[in-house]
């Protein structure tokens, strides 16, 4: 029996082929998207779960406000991880580590590298993260003060072919370390990755000072909730000493008002996508993006199916005849009903195979949008085979029933008999299915203009400072520190070079917050605050707003002075703020040294677009470990040279590494942009797709319509009139469907929108614009075939019968 | 084999109500040859579509070898009309997409005949009506007399007691035409009851009754006695 209805499927597909080629390629499109996204979904669902146990590893944080300072973020104190593995039965072992934010130069012998991710770890590290040792024992790696380990990768760099085991290296050309170890790359992803190793064992036993990301691993079977109670009240004794120390108060005082100290642990495997704390160690991935993903996939594939519903109850007629002979000779409406979903099924099945090959030739594009590492056939290739199986079945029998049971219920003398075509059946729901798939193609192409709006307006937001033909240089030595506002001259010679200064830090990085007490006011004043040099106004270009910058002929070393930015003087209610004193807060003893507020500055960005600007005050240090340059546009990389030249001589040990100021500020954004081209990608899939149906609807109806066409055109009906009467039916259809989209899409952006601390409004130009689109495209689709019919011979028309 | 008693065919649209057959009562007996004749509209092919249970009467009885069938529901009638009944249209009705040979064996097919012995029983019949030598050919690749024997055949595959044909030669020219006359003829005379509309008198004149109908009542009966055999 099913050898006939496959014959029969493949004879018909090849009968009508234009409508077979929509068809499958249709849903080749929607099945290439649906994998494409459940294997982004599945690498992105997959973060840690190679580590041995990563069920049961968590890593702690502190939630806190004291004083009105407040915290948030997976960091802990030294002594924490040993307390774990000291004090607590349920756990099995805990890590602490300390990451290394800049790059370190690690030398052995004549060669020198560039480590980028190195981090220091206790000798527990590996029991947590069970990393495949090539050398070396992970049990005893970091044992010791002067333990390294390397990745394959970072010790092929260093070393060569030669096995680095025993050999000593100089760390940042202060240390002798020995390398003890050398792991392999983890097999699959994780929230942090790291080049190399050193061992930390020494334990500072303050607790109140958070500068370690702690991870513990529990025994089998110990309730994570019943251990947070424990871990809580066993830290809080610890943090009394400390709370008397430095706040001069006991815990019970503290907590007497609003301030709390809650320490926290998430699951392991749960940080890659839902933890958006301060200082991650790398910016995470967001569940928000996966759901959206998901979303949009929905919708190709729903838009696919319904171009397969509608085709194949379009094409009804033709088939028509063969179902009245099928059921006088014998057919039920069951044997009907199988026949046809048999066919949808074999379609799905081609429109499968057409798939992987469709993803084959996606992947490396999509790869390079969403920055992953995807190809078909790794570690899952057995879930996304099954998915794509399960899908396509679906598909195949979802998108098929309707015209299964449409055709098969087909009375036999209607069919046999009479003209089929006259018969209107399905018209309604296939008016339907239009205006569905011109509904959610109009959401996504409105959804896309406001993405991209959006992120223009980040890119173009004032951030408050210049930062194009700034380059950042990381200082590294002592020396360079102390004596860089003596060198500044030597730069300044050549005149390319328009202005130099330093900073405590620069974007990417987050600001230190202290508490500051104003002169009148008994409150402390929680403020980030920012080192700067006297130059520093000048070479970022930021704007004051109120009072004077720094000036190094106005001042004297002896008492502090500071600016505030806006936020600081809003937020914290100080009226009149320039002449003012105040001081900061250096701890609990009375030497306040009281200085002025000599100018208020516009709000500047300098941690990413994204985050709220910081009420912050600044002052003029000497300390300062990043510096930057200003240079002309011309001849940037003579000037560059110049500066690498120059800086060699000052700083012999480690040469002149540099980023541009804009490059570093933009990476922040890269999330959103990847986001966006995705979405851009998906909703011109989204939009071929329902002009394909469009297509292949338009041509059926043009077809069913010769008749009445020939006799118009006899009757004197011109070409561009029998045209107007073609597309006006579809017309009615997409504006339908601009009506159901618009409140949608509003919602949706709005939405969308609220997770930007800087947002635009709503505009109404990309409504109108994608109603405009959409109708443009649907009437070019349509017009095509509307043209070929109306400019037909009559008589053909009229001989149909 | 055949009883109609007062049956009724009203045909309904949103304004107009029209009676297709008013009351029509007669009898057939197993292995006669009847013509049902009469000009357009009058009702003949809803009659025959009737008898061959493709549609359902208002009104009034239907007993077929001996059981009533005028008000069973499809899943019924089609079960009755599987084992009995062979249909040849005017229009051949062949399926494009299937060979000669698949177009004769698919009533086989849904009677779960088994493969081999379908082979065999199509093998025989296409034999027996001279299209062997086109069994792996396409309908479009045939003569309509070629289509219309090939109808005939699918009609006669699985052997039913009864064979309702409608305008058999309708399409085709003389010779051709007569070919497939004397194809049900010889049916005929193996014992098959065959119950024909035709506008031919020439056709007409191979069944042993014919039955006049005039809006969609009988209006004669009479018997041929000179029924035209094969020669």
């Amino acid at each position: 029996m099913f050898k006939n209805y496959i014959k029969v499927a493949f004879r018909s597909l090849n009968k009508n082929r234009t409508y077979a080629v929509i068809n499958i390629l249709g849903l080749a499109l929607g099945l290439s998207v649906s994998i494409l996204v459940f294997m982004f979904i599945k690498d992105e669902t997959s973060y840690e779960k190679h580590w041995d146990g990563y069920e049961r590893v968590y890593r702690t944080g502190i939630k806190a406000s004291v004083m009105g300072q407040t915290m948030d973020a997976p960091v802990s104190p030294s002594p924490m991880a040993n307390t774990f593995r000291t004090e607590f039965t349920d756990v099995e072992t805990a890590t602490r580590i300390h990451t290394i934010k800049q790059e370190i130069m690690v030398r052995y012998e004549q060669t020198k590298v560039y480590i980028q991710k190195a981090v220091q770890a206790d000798s527990t590290f590996f029991k947590v993260f069970d990393y495949e040792f090539v050398h070396g024992d992970p049990k005893t790696a970091l044992i010791g003060e002067n333990s390294l380990v390397l990745t394959e990768e970072s010790a092929k760099k260093i070393f060569g072919d030669v096995n680095p085991i025993g050999k000593i290296v100089k760390y940042d050309n202060r240390q002798d370390f020995i390398v003890k170890g050398i792991v392999k790359e983890p097999k699959g992803h994780s929230h942090f990755q790291f080049d190399m190793f050193m061992s930390q064992n020494t334990i500072r036993n303050v607790w109140m000072s958070n500068g370690n990301y702690t991870y513990v691993k529990l025994k089998e079977g110990i309730d994570a909730n019943a251990f947070l109670t424990k871990m809580r009240r066993n830290f809080m004794k610890k943090i009394e000493p400390d709370v008397e120390r430095f706040l001069g108060t006991t815990v019970e005082e503290l907590f007497k008002g609003e301030s709390y100290y809650e320490y926290q642990i998430m699951p392991l495997k749960d940080i890659h996508l839902h933890s958006k704390k301060e200082w991650e160690i790398q910016q995470n991935g967001n569940i928000i993006y996966i759901y959206v993903f998901i979303g949009i996939a929905l919708m190709v594939i729903i838009i696919a199916g319904i171009n397969f519903m509608n085709l194949s109850t379009a094409r009804s007629g033709k088939r028509a005849k063969e179902v009245g002979v099928r059921k006088v000779s014998g057919a039920s409406k069951k044997m009907l009903v199988i026949q046809f979903l048999t066919e949808s099924v074999i379609q799905s099945f081609i429109a499968l195979f057409l798939a992987f090959i469709l993803v084959e030739l996606f992947l490396p594009g999509f790869n390079n949008i969403l920055e992953t590492e995807l190809y078909l056939f790794n570690s899952y290739i057995g879930e996304t085979l099954v998915f794509s199986l399960i899908i396509t079945i679906f598909y195949g029998l979802f998108a098929g029933s309707y015209p299964a049971f449409f055709l098969s219920s087909f009375q036999p003398i209607a069919v046999l008999k009479g003209d089929f075509t006259k018969t209107n059946g399905g018209a309604l729901l296939r008016k339907i299915l239009v205006i569905t798939q011109f509904t959610a193609s109009t959401i996504l192409i409105i959804g896309m203009i406001i993405i991209f709006k959006q992120i223009s307006f980040m890119h173009n937001k004032d951030i408050g400072f210049k930062g194009d033909q700034v380059i950042v240089v990381p200082i590294q030595t002592d020396q360079m520190s102390k004596n860089f506002r003596n060198y500044k001259s030597v730069f300044l010679k050549n005149s390319n070079v328009l202005s130099a200064t330093r900073a405590s830090f620069y974007p990417g990085d987050t600001p230190n917050q202290n508490m500051y007490l104003l002169e009148g006011k008994k409150d402390q004043l929680p403020l980030w605050n920012m080192d700067v040099d006297y130059d520093f106004f000048k070479t970022l270009d930021i704007k004051m707003l109120d009072g004077r910058k720094f000036d190094r002929e106005k001042e004297s070393d002896s008492l502090p002075y500071f600016i505030l930015n806006e936020t600081a003087v809003k937020n914290l209610n100080i009226q009149n703020a320039v002449g003012r004193k105040m001081s900061k807060n250096e701890g609990s003893s009375d030497n306040s040294n009281y200085g002025n507020i000599i100018g208020v500055v516009k709000d500047f960005h300098i941690e990413g677009f994204n985050s709220e600007i910081r009420p912050m005050v600044l002052t003029i240090s000497n300390d300062l470990w990043f510096a930057s340059f200003k240079i002309a546009n011309k001849d940037m990389n003579g000037t560059i040279d110049f500066l690498e030249k120059e800086w060699g001589k000052l700083e012999t040990s480690h040469p002149f590494r540099y980023t541009f100021l804009n490059e570093k500020f933009g990476k922040l954004l890269r999330q959103q942009e990847n986001f966006g081209t995705m979405f851009l990608f998906l909703t011109i899939l989204a939009i071929i797709i329902s002009a394909m149906g469009l297509y292949g609807l338009a041509s059926y109806t043009a077809a069913q319509r010769t008749k009445e066409i020939g006799i118009r055109k006899v009757l004197g009906a011109s070409v561009s009139e029998v045209m107007r009467m073609l597309t006006k039916d579809f017309i009615k259809l997409v504006l339908i469907a601009n009506i159901f989209a618009w409140p949608i899409t509003y919602l949706l952006a709005k939405n969308w929108l609220s997770n930007f601390s800087y947002q635009i409004d709503i505009p109404i130009l990309p409504f109108v614009f994608a109603t405009l689109l959409a109708l443009v495209i649907a009437l070019i689709t349509v017009s095509f075939q509307a043209y070929q019919a109306a400019i037909s011979d009559p008589v053909e028309a009229l001989k149909y019968e | 084999m055949i009883k109609l008693n007062e049956l009724t065919k009203v045909y309904r649209t949103d304004e107009i109500e029209s009676t297709a057959l008013n009351a029509v009562s007669f009898e057939i007996n197993k292995g006669e040859f009847v013509s049902i004749m009469g000009p357009s509209g009058c009702g003949k092919s809803t009659l025959l579509n009737i008898l061959g249970m493709l549609d359902k009467p208002e009104s009034g009885s239907y007993e077929f070898l001996g059981n009533e069938v005028a008000h069973l529901k499809e899943k019924g009638r089609s079960d009755v009309r599987k084992k009995n009944i062979g249909f040849i249209f005017q229009n051949f009705n062949l399926i494009d997409e299937l060979t000669v040979f698949e177009n004769i064996e698919l009533p086989l097919l849904y009677n779960k005949v088994p493969s081999s012995e379908r082979k065999q029983h199509v093998n025989e019949l296409i034999e027996k009506i001279g299209i062997a030598h086109r069994a792996s050919h396409f309908p479009q690749q045939l003569s309509g007399g070629q289509q219309q024997r090939v109808a005939v055949a699918r009609a006669l595959i699985t052997k039913p007691p009864l064979i309702l044909a409608d305008e058999p030669t309708g399409n085709l020219d003389s010779s051709h035409g007569n070919e497939v006359m004397e194809l049900i003829c010889d049916l005929h005379e193996a014992g098959t009851t065959i119950i024909m509309v035709t506008h031919s008198s020439h056709d007409a004149s191979y069944s042993d009754r014919i039955i006049n109908l005039m809006d969609g009542q009988i209006v004669s009966e009479k018997k041929n006695k000179l029924a035209k055999t094969a020669i």
